[in-house]
């Protein structure tokens, strides 16, 4: 099989961290390049295709072993947050063919991002802020926080609720009135919406429950996951 | 009276950013008569989501009615969190 080589540059654009970044991942040997005669890093996109898959799995370990994640995908608080989610904003709107549905995929990611920080000011229970990722390449974006969880939150306005299936139901499929003051709440039935009618899927994870919503369907799979963990855990892919 | 929203940036996505949008807005719209439009326009958006919408556009609605008309909708996640908001307050 024939490969194709890419610069430093190019790899670093598609995994979204700095050149810098993966100099460091180079000594550390968490992603080796190719040395060219020149001694310069070029790298093999298919290495790169293979170290991307691992993007939700960085965010998983993260959310269930407290295992430190690489700081470029960390935003300890929204204006953080929102400055990446800018940036990812820009590096989309070159995709021609996702002219016209882009800006729904910045708005889910935004929402879910934005959920994780409006629900948990002032209570993280341990660290603070969000994990971040997104390789345009595969079309992946991964998110994820150590907060407490949808169960936990919408508990505050809907005490009957007991399961993190249930929690996640009422999320994505229930309008929430009377949420002031804390005036929110609608953000993953707008994620819903724009999934059941683009070619966007949805993996949400939250306890020990997780949401399957698939392109151009209404339909809501809701399960029991492998293991249970506090927060929250997202994969969109486009 | 008619307010870029562009101004406030091209994406306007979190609660915290609508409530500044809204509180910035609120000097110029101490200028409007009685019986003039207000008119929002969208040109130059590019993302935008209900949380930010929600903070900006509502009290906007509740205080303007009729007279709040909207324009340059047609971005996929302008009419996506428009539609939102409308099923929203309806069932409200």
């Amino acid at each position: 099989m024939k490969q194709e080589l890419i610069s430093i540059g190019e790899a670093a654009s598609i995994l979204g961290v700095s050149i810098d970044t993966l100099r460091r991942w180079d000594k550390s040997g968490k992603l080796k390049p190719i040395k060219s005669k020149g001694g310069h890093r070029i790298y093999n996109r298919f290495q790169i295709e293979l170290f991307l898959n691992d993007l939700f799995g960085i965010a998983n370990d993260w959310v269930f072993n407290n295992i430190e994640m690489p700081p470029e995908f960390y935003c300890a608080n929204s204006a953080v947050f929102q400055t990446r989610l800018a940036i990812m904003q820009g590096s989309l709107a070159d995709i021609v063919e996702l002219a016209s549905q882009f800006p729904l995929v910045v708005a889910a990611a935004g929402e879910i991002g934005n959920n994780s920080f409006d629900h948990n000011l002032g209570n993280w229970p341990d660290i603070p802020g969000i994990f971040f990722g997104y390789d345009l390449y595969k079309r992946a974006i991964v998110l994820a926080d150590r907060g407490q969880g949808i169960l936990a939150t919408l508990k505050r306005v809907k005490s009957d609720l007991s399961t993190h299936q249930e929690a996640l139901k009422v999320a994505f499929t229930e309008i929430l009135s009377g949420r002031s003051p804390e005036g929110r709440g609608n953000g993953l039935k707008f994620v819903r919406k724009i999934v059941s009618e683009n070619s966007i899927d949805l993996l949400f994870k939250t306890g020990d429950a997780e949401l399957i919503l698939a392109k151009d369907s209404d339909s809501l799979d809701i399960r029991p996951s492998a293991g249970s963990f506090r927060g929250c855990l997202a994969l969109i892919t486009f | 009276m008619k307010i870029y929203l562009e101004k406030f940036g091209t994406l306007l996505i979190s609660r915290q950013a609508g409530r500044e949008a809204f509180a910035a807005l609120q000097p110029q719209l101490s200028k409007i008569s009685s019986d003039e439009t207000l008119e929002i326009d969208f040109v130059g958006v590019i993302t935008f989501s209900p949380s930010w919408g929600d903070e900006f556009l509502s009290p906007l609605a509740e205080k303007y009615g009729e007279r709040l008309v909207l324009i340059h909708t047609a971005n996929s996640s302008v009419k996506a969190t428009l539609e939102l908001l409308d099923e929203i307050k309806n069932r409200g």
